[in-house]
């Protein structure tokens, strides 16, 4: 539970998922926002209008998931780090995460890395695709990695390098 | 908890065990306890301890919190060198 | 003698803002601070801010400080004294005693003085408390951020509010292990993206647990572990669930306590506000305590967060200008606006503590002392 925790539940998790007909079509992104706090960056990230505007500084983002292209641009503005993009049409038994990595060392393209769920637990292994790390993401590389495809909606960290706990 | 072993006051080394003994004797006031055990008149002026005290206080003699008397605030806020002082007013005779 | 029109005490995030404000009125400022550097705080926060784009959001916060500070550096109208530390204030003739650059007393009269000098950190009482390898969680950003020194191996982090969650995160990114995160609270006090973050790391973070003993190794005297144990639901610890953790450090991150010296001596009302971190002065809307012409921002004037400071830094640097007479007729819009941010920000749930804090505090309807 994200209050006790820092984990969401599935009941938790369920809102922020973008819809199936979305996700069959392409790149989507998910955020994984759940408490009202003062921040907007994401929607003065959004070039395309997806992320709506915000009534009150307060609210949480609302997506026009169609408008989403899946760009990420929107991945490192997030202070809280609660942004990833999603595609699962990468291939027939995979899909792709981006995700915000700010930790060396950075993995190279096509390294192999740990996947971790939300709870830091390795979940399986797959292979950096593209590591995003210029003056726009400001220090806060997207890394995007492809995961089995059933765990496309539980992959939210990678490990470089195995275990060092 | 072993109350000999636990620290409010850093500076001066004051442990719980000797604030709860101050307070059992009957002073239960900041000034009275600071003047007694030294508590907060260390390098650090009590800005740790000030507000542990200020619970323990408020604890023991089942007062708010809000309701407690602080002790007073004198200049200087830091430990300061005897030169600096000495050094200013020279200066000023100069001017 | 040293004359100023303003002196602002402190050169973090509000105080920055504040002499900013001012200057652009149109008043002559001193800003006095004890570090070597401005910035305050700022310069140890990596992570990026929250708010808006006027907050500065997406941006770290150690790059907010270098920006501020730069803008104040080259504003001709603010002086800065640094490695100052304004030692006291005298109220019968209105002189700030400022130990100048660690060697020499100056003596500064200002027409008008907003302290601005934050909070330090609060402590908590253990068996064992002053062990080698006890921190407080700023002492440990101090120490990685701004000397590059790790504090040690293995470490407990208690209090999980914002700063427990952050400094946890850049334990981490410094490829310290946090064992855990326990809070005392039933509920993470800190906002739920931090949490995520560290959760995502393997962190676990357990509420409703607190620190009973620390322990040291026999042979070096430093720590060597730690006994928690969980809390009932009326705060009482519970026998027989203690765990240990071999851990070389404990980071404090129980709280702040604004740093109120200056206005204690200055006379200002004050008032133990919990919500706020203890005593805090009373004060209007506009910044101003119950001092005519000494005015409060930032955390010494309720503990909060970064963004606010600054928006109150900015107002009170606004207020101290007028009442000294500048105002090129954009006073009362960019008071107002000011005012609208900071409502903004506090509007919501994470505000709410903030809100109920202030109104103990703030008098509505602006200028008693006019």
């Amino acid at each position: 539970m994200l209050k006790t925790c820092g984990i969401p539940t599935e009941e938790e998790l369920a809102s922020r998922i973008p819809p199936k007909d979305r996700r069959k079509k392409g790149p989507v992104v998910m955020i994984e926002c759940f408490q009202k706090i003062p921040c907007n960056p994401c929607f003065t990230a959004c070039k395309r209008g997806a992320i709506q505007k915000f009534e009150d500084i307060n609210d949480l983002p609302s997506i026009d998931f169609d408008k989403c292209n899946g760009c990420g641009l929107c991945i490192s503005k997030c202070p809280g780090l609660a942004i990833f993009v999603i595609d699962e049409t990468y291939s027939e038994d995979e899909a792709t995460v981006s995700l915000p990595f700010e930790f060396l060392p950075l993995p190279r393209e096509g390294e192999e890395v740990d996947l971790l769920d939300r709870s830091g637990k390795k979940v399986g292994r797959g292979r950096v695709l593209k590591v995003r790390n210029g003056k726009y993401e400001d220090r806060t590389p997207v890394i995007t990695v492809t995961v089995p495809k059933g765990l496309s909606m539980v992959v939210r960290n990678i490990r470089v390098g195995g275990d060092l706990r | 908890m072993t109350k000999s072993k636990t620290i409010i006051c850093r500076c001066e080394d004051v442990t719980l065990e000797e604030i709860e003994a101050v307070i059992k004797k009957g002073y239960t006031s900041m000034e009275e306890i600071k003047r007694i055990t030294r508590c907060g008149m260390g390098q650090c002026q009590g800005r740790t301890c000030r507000s542990l005290l200020l619970a323990e206080l408020a604890k023991a003699t089942n007062t708010p919190p809000s309701e407690i008397k602080v002790t007073t605030y004198r200049p200087p806020v830091k430990n300061v060198k005897m030169s600096v002082i000495l050094g200013g007013m020279e200066d000023e005779e100069n001017s | 003698m040293k004359d100023t029109e303003i002196a602002v005490i402190g050169g973090g995030p509000a105080g920055l803002m504040a002499a900013l404000a001012a200057a652009e009125m149109g008043a002559r400022v001193t800003i006095i601070d004890r570090n070597s550097r401005l910035g305050g705080q700022l310069v140890k926060q990596t992570h990026k801010f929250f708010g808006s784009e006027k907050e500065y959001a997406s941006v770290r916060g150690i790059d907010i400080g270098r920006l501020l500070s730069d803008e104040v550096l080259k504003n001709p109208r603010i002086e800065t004294m640094l490695d100052s530390t304004v030692i006291g204030y005298y109220p019968d003739d209105g002189v700030l005693g400022v130990e100048f650059e660690g060697k020499t007393f100056v003596k500064i009269k200002p027409k008008k003085v907003v302290v601005a000098t934050g909070a330090s950190e609060k402590f908590l009482p253990f068996e064992n408390n002053d062990l080698p390898g006890i921190y407080g969680a700023g002492a440990v950003q101090t120490l990685m951020n701004e000397h590059g020194v790790v504090p040690g191996e293995n470490v407990l982090m208690v209090g999980a509010g914002n700063i427990g969650l952050i400094v946890s995160y850049q334990l981490m990114q410094a490829k310290v292990n946090v064992k855990a995160i326990i809070d005392a609270a039933p509920c993470i006090g800190g906002y739920w993206v931090h949490a995520s973050k560290v959760a995502r790391l393997g962190v676990p973070i357990m509420t409703s647990y607190t620190i009973k003993a620390a322990y040291p190794n026999e042979a070096t005297g430093t720590l060597e572990r730690a006994v928690i144990w969980q809390l009932d639901d009326r705060w009482q610890p519970i026998p027989g669930t203690e765990k240990v953790l071999k851990v070389d450090v404990i980071c404090i991150s129980v709280g702040l306590s604004p740093l109120t010296e200056i206005l204690w001596q200055a006379g200002c009302e004050m008032k133990y506000v919990p919500q706020l971190g203890g005593h805090v002065a009373v004060r209007n809307e506009n910044m101003e305590t119950t001092v005519p012409g000494i005015y409060v921002a930032g955390d010494v004037a309720g503990v909060e967060e970064a963004s606010s400071a600054m928006i109150e830094g900015r107002l009170a640097g606004l207020n101290a200008a007028k009442s000294l007479g500048y105002d090129d007729g954009t006073y009362s819009e960019k008071r107002l606006e000011a005012i609208k941010r900071l409502q903004n920000l506090r509007s919501g749930p994470v505000g709410e503590k903030i809100r109920q804090g202030l109104a103990q505090l703030v008098s509505s309807g602006g200028d008693y002392n006019a």
